[in-house]
């Protein structure tokens, strides 16, 4: 058996080397860029004119009875994308997972990482479908489109191809050979292979990224469409950056929620307390995992609206105000959510240790803290008013909820937020630590200043700067406002790291002690995450209104026009319930993966 | 004596809906919009739920009467009771939400829709992303013009504003109390200090008619100042509108 | 078992929620649908489009505000509804028209029907317009160009729309007002004259109007580097007796470089 393992990772770079001479005869773009790199540009770009952008009508596009292009292209995109997501994000932690494994010599983290990747290996099959359909249906529907963008990027779609290969070759030595890479340099060799898994992956992502956001902020083209010839141009374009490290961000909270929804499954359906301590803990480094990308997630988007602002004020206008507005409202309501399970599992997990007691009393008023604040960001600039209210209010502007309709209030609220689920991530960890050190209350009393000091400041820049300087002070305020709050959570972490040296432990921690309900708050982590990342990509996308590339490539489609938010909903909460479904079956494979039946009298002995 | 931790709970939740009525209605004078009242309690309720169950040996105390409730055979004449009022509460619920009422259907009025990259003004097509108030680089020039040019803005204002915007820019003119939506409070934080002055602009000589698709129905009464104004009077009066409030015209560059 | 269908309903109910009140919690604003083009379906343009059409022909292709300007070389057209209905009733006029609408269109395709006093050609007393017939010759209005700048300068002078935005004719219109799309160049120098209607206010062999120094033998009293300074930069020199902002300052940016060497060619060669 431990000699097939090498066999097939030699298969694998076999097959590997043969794909790739494949696909550079198949692939027409192949050589054209080889000749590009071989020869200077500058000698090859007059022989070479490109074409500016096609002027479409609704005549150019394929069309096939009974099926909506558009919403095919959406989902196909949206399910590729939740699929990528997953799979890029999980090989970031199982990279961190193992080195946290190989530090402490802790056997249970190598476990867990192995575990994580076999879940990604099913998962990164689906990617690889999903995104050939994507491909299928784009040239379906949408041919003029894809010849233009293929022809601008032709080599980096050569290179994403390559890179896929490298990706699957070495997820499958990465998988593999887990077992058969372990202990001192082997081991070390393992997690090199981990960390070029990694570079792999996000390269493949920031190529992907640079096409789409060429579509929104294009680069690298003239008003026409003529392209430069510079590649780079158009991959390095406004919006890249921005997005590279949104999408960075929210993909390692993304793959933690799901990773977290499958140990809550199978916490559930454990036969034993041993699978239900296991999967428990698997369960709650997910969350973990979660949470700590989760909160900077909010600073990566505001970066991401303050740049689309920057590149076209019609587009952010198209993006805050008007229709797009209340989308916000759902996107309040949903990271609502996301926090709120988050410190529901947080809280729920206290019960693990006996010595919680002692700070379960506080549980109550950081609840306070975290509705009262998530009840001002959710509350909407524009009011829907019956007729009555209107009256008695005397118009539809509120002097009491107006201002809290507005960015400071809201950039306030979400700091509190995040400083209370750092608290409340404090409390946790802090449950089953008895503190040794004699100057423990003086401590306790720089944290109580620390936390307060930032609130206020918090506070005061949010009302201040708010309501009453001049508005481009609004929008510097919330610079501040987040570089508290982080110094808040790095400084609370440093010190109390300090106050618990050496800390005595209440007893051993009761893992698999934890209600059911908990799991369900894991669950609702990940269906709100899919769903929220679902509606984040319609507006993305629907900000760009009737144009395949922003002021450069019309579309000229019957589908040209920016469907309703729910619309959008429902398309976005079917393609969530086929994603939920596929990854219930992608659970079950994994299941059954490890599942043995011995057939009494079958093979003859 | 202690309270049951269900009648805690119930007890919490119509201390905030009721606090959440008092507070506004009655004290501050300012009625909670019931669609926003319904989604405050929705989460409100989230939060009382997670407070109440993260605890086991608590949820237990909490469900503890409505297991009694439904499983004790003590309990089977307040089990009937509640069997029967439950389906017909829902019954009753059910039919005043259907009931026929007179109320009008309501109007979702988007009051600050996003505008339009041009508009066409005065004859001419404005690009509106770009268009600045000529007047207010005098500010700094010459800050005696520029209080001049705010005192034409005034006279402009108390002439042809005022009987529905208010005599101090509050909104609350003569004639506001027969308008609807009412005239905007210049005042508010949230209106004219939150916007750009092409913005102003845009909303002045074009007045209700020139609203966007978002914005409809179209009744807003607000005129067609172009047909009444001469431009320069138009942004004179943007200068005195934040002049008088106190507000500063939204812009992208540190002053 | 129990478990795995009790999530899957969690699921469904998780997403139900955020569904319905995407779709019943918050108002439903249907987004503005995207601008129609213009140039591609006359059929389903609305006024404002059909204005903007108009004046876009008015201050482009149609050459228009060579004359109809501020220096008064042509009659002012800022009241020209008011002006209009009095032109009607002025005993002088003999035209067919019996609306604004009607006269607006005549006196664009056949100008000479009636001449304001003091617009006409010299020495025809006013009974020849310099204008030419905008639908033929070097301008060519179709008729749906020609709707679109009745029914703007009937908006531009405060008017009621009377123009019906036409259906069904066959639109030809915008294809060379279009901006970005290249023009051809043209070779001839008598249609370079007629495209830029330099006839207009040049005479050449006795055709033309008399706005501009008579051309015909022009290429005799002046060299090239005075005729090439001339067109590109009309207010240089003005010659003696004639009025500086005359003639449009921008040739040099309208014609293409290969036809303003014909034209030069052309106009030095005229001895």
């Amino acid at each position: 058996m431990n000699g097939f393992r090498p066999v097939k990772i030699g298969m694998t770079v076999a097959i590997f080397g043969l794909l790739v001479s494949l696909v550079s005869l198949a692939l027409p773009g192949f050589e054209q860029s080889a000749v590009y790199a071989a020869e200077p540009a500058a000698d090859a770009a007059p022989s070479f004119l490109y074409e500016p952008a096609p002027k479409l009508t609704a005549a150019d596009y394929p069309t096939v009875a009974g099926v909506n292009s558009r919403v095919v292209v959406w989902v196909f995109a949206q399910l590729h994308l939740w699929f990528a997501a997953f799979v890029l994000a999980v090989p970031i932690f199982v990279f961190i997972i193992e080195v946290i494994g190989m530090r402490t010599r802790d056997k249970r983290y190598d476990d867990m990482a192995y575990e994580f990747i076999k879940v990604s290996i099913t998962a990164y099959s689906l990617t690889a479908i999903l995104g050939g359909g994507l491909v299928f249906s784009l040239i379906l529907f949408y041919p003029h489109l894809f010849t233009y963008l293929s022809t601008i990027f032709s080599e980096s779609m050569f290179y994403y191809a390559l890179l896929f290969f490298a990706e699957s070759a070495v997820l499958y030595i990465y998988y593999y050979g887990w077992h058969w890479l372990q202990g001192g340099f082997k081991k070390w060799v393992h997690l090199t292979l981990g960390l070029v898994l990694n570079a792999v992956g996000t390269t493949l992502m920031l190529l992907a990224n640079a096409w789409l956001t060429f579509m929104m902020s294009p680069a690298g083209v003239d008003a026409a469409g003529v392209f430069s010839g510079d590649e780079w141009a158009a991959v390095h374009n406004f919006l890249w950056n921005p997005i590279n490290l949104h999408r960075f961000v929210a993909n390692i909270a993304y793959g933690g929620s799901i990773v977290g929804a499958y140990a809550a499954f199978k916490f559930l359906t454990a036969g034993t307390r041993q699978e239900r301590a296991h999967y428990d803990w698997m369960g709650y480094n997910a969350n973990f995992i979660a949470i700590c990308a989760l909160l900077p997630l909010p600073f990566a988007g505001y970066y991401l609206a303050a740049e689309i602002y920057a590149y076209s004020q019609q587009m952010g206008i198209t993006l805050m105000g008007g229709i797009f507005a209340w989308l916000f409202i759902i996107q309040a309501v949903l990271i609502g959510t996301l926090f709120l399970s988050a410190n529901y599992y947080l809280w729920c997990g206290m019960g693990r240790s006996d010595g919680a007691k002692r700070y379960t009393k506080y549980i109550k008023y950081i609840a306070i803290v975290l509705v009262g604040a998530f009840l001002v960001w959710f509350t909407p600039h524009t009011l829907v008013l019956t007729n009555e209210e209107l009256k008695a209010l005397g118009g539809p502007h509120h002097k009491i909820l107006g201002p809290l309709g507005i960015m400071p209030a809201k950039n306030t609220a979400v700091n509190v937020m995040i400083i209370f689920t750092a608290l409340s991530f404090m409390f946790y960890r802090r449950s089953n630590k008895v503190a040794v050190v004699s100057w423990e209350k003086a401590g306790n009393a720089i944290q109580v200043a620390l936390f307060s000091a930032g609130l206020l400041n918090i506070i005061f820049l949010g009302v201040y700067h708010g309501y009453f300087t001049n508005t481009v002070y609004k929008v510097a305020a919330s610079i501040p406002q987040v570089l508290t709050t982080l110094v808040i959570i790095v400084a609370s972490i440093t010190l109390d790291s300090f106050i618990y040296r050496g800390a005595q432990e209440v007893g051993p921690l009761r893992w698999g002690r934890i209600p059911e309900r908990a799991q369900y708050a894991l669950f609702l982590l990940a269906v709100a995450f899919t769903w929220l990342m679902g509606l984040m990509g319609y507006i993305r996308s629907g900000i760009r209104q009737h144009w395949h590339v922003v002021d450069i490539m019309r579309d000229a489609s019957s589908e040209a026009f920016t469907p309703t938010l729910g619309y959008a909903a429902n398309v976005v909460s079917v393609a969530a319930i086929i994603f939920m479904a596929l990854v219930i079956f992608i659970f079950w494979i994994a299941q059954v993966s490890s599942a043995k039946t011995l057939p009494a009298g079958y093979w003859k002995e | 004596m202690k309270i049951p931790r269900l009648l805690q709970a119930v007890l919490v939740l119509a201390g905030v809906y009721f606090g959440f009525i008092i507070v506004f209605d009655v004290i501050l004078g300012a009625v909670i919009p019931a669609s926003l009242l319904a989604m405050y309690m929705f989460f409100t309720t989230a939060g009382v739920f997670m407070v109440f169950t993260y605890d086991e040996d608590q949820t237990r105390e909490l469900v503890a009467p409505i297991k009694a409730l439904v499983e004790d055979p003590s309990k089977r004449l307040w089990r009937n009771i509640v069997f029967a009022i439950v389906p017909l509460a829902a019954g009753g619920f059910t039919y005043v939400q259907m009931q026929p009422s007179f109320e009008a259907p309501l109007e979702l009025r988007t009051i600050h829709p996003a505008p339009p990259s041009t508009a066409k003004i005065y004859g001419k097509r404005v690009n509106l992303l770009k268009l600045e108030n000529p007047l207010r680089k005098i500010e700094k020039e010459d800050p005696e013009k520029f209080r001049e040019l705010v005192n034409q803005g005034a006279a402009v204002y108390i002439q042809n504003c005022q009987y529905c915007h208010g005599d101090k820019l509050d909104g609350n003119g003569l004639y506001a109390a027969g308008l609807n939506p009412t005239p905007l409070n210049f005042q508010d934080v949230g209106t004219i200090a939150q916007l750009q002055e092409s913005y102003l602009f845009w909303r002045i000589s074009t007045g209700g008619p020139g609203l966007p698709k978002e914005a409809a129905p179209w009744i807003s009464s607000m005129p067609v100042w172009q047909n009444f104004l001469k431009e320069d009077e138009i942004w004179k009066v943007i200068l005195y509108l934040y002049d008088y409030t106190g507000h500063r015209p939204r812009s992208w560059e540190h002053e | 078992m129990r478990q795995f269908l009790t999530v899957v309903a969690f699921t469904l109910l998780t997403i139900g929620f955020f569904a319905a009140y995407s779709n019943y919690g918050i108002p439903q604003i249907e987004p503005a649908p995207p601008p129609k083009d213009e140039k591609l379906d006359l059929g389903s343009m609305t006024m404002d489009q059909f204005v903007a059409l108009g004046e876009r022909v008015f201050s482009g292709k149609g050459t228009c505000t060579l004359c109809h300007n501020a220096l008064g070389r042509a009659p002012a057209l800022e009241n020209i509804t008011e002006v209009a209905s009095k032109r009607l009733e002025d005993p002088r006029y003999e035209g067919a028209a019996e609306t604004v609408e009607a006269y607006l269109i005549e006196s664009l395709v056949e100008p000479s029907v009636f001449v304001v006093t003091g617009f006409g050609k010299k020495g025809t007393n006013d009974k020849e317009s310099p204008m030419p017939d905008v639908s033929g010759g070097g301008i060519g209005l179709s008729e749906a160009e020609i709707a679109a700048i009745t029914a703007y300068l009937q908006d531009k002078s405060g008017g009621e729309i009377t123009v019906e935005i036409p259906s069904g004719i066959e639109n030809k219109a915008d294809e060379e007002t279009e901006e970005g799309e290249p023009r051809e160049a043209i070779n001839d120098p008598e249609a370079l004259m007629v495209k830029f209607t330099c006839n207009a206010c040049h005479m050449i062999d006795g055709k033309g109007g008399d706005a501009g120094p008579n051309l015909s033998r022009i290429g005799a009293m002046r060299d090239r580097t005075y005729l090439r300074r001339a067109l590109l930069d009309p207010n240089a020199d003005v010659a003696k007796g004639f009025e500086p902002d005359t003639m449009p300052p921008d040739l040099g940016e309208q014609m293409y470089a290969a036809e303003l060497e014909t034209l030069l060619n052309f106009l030095a060669g005229l001895k």
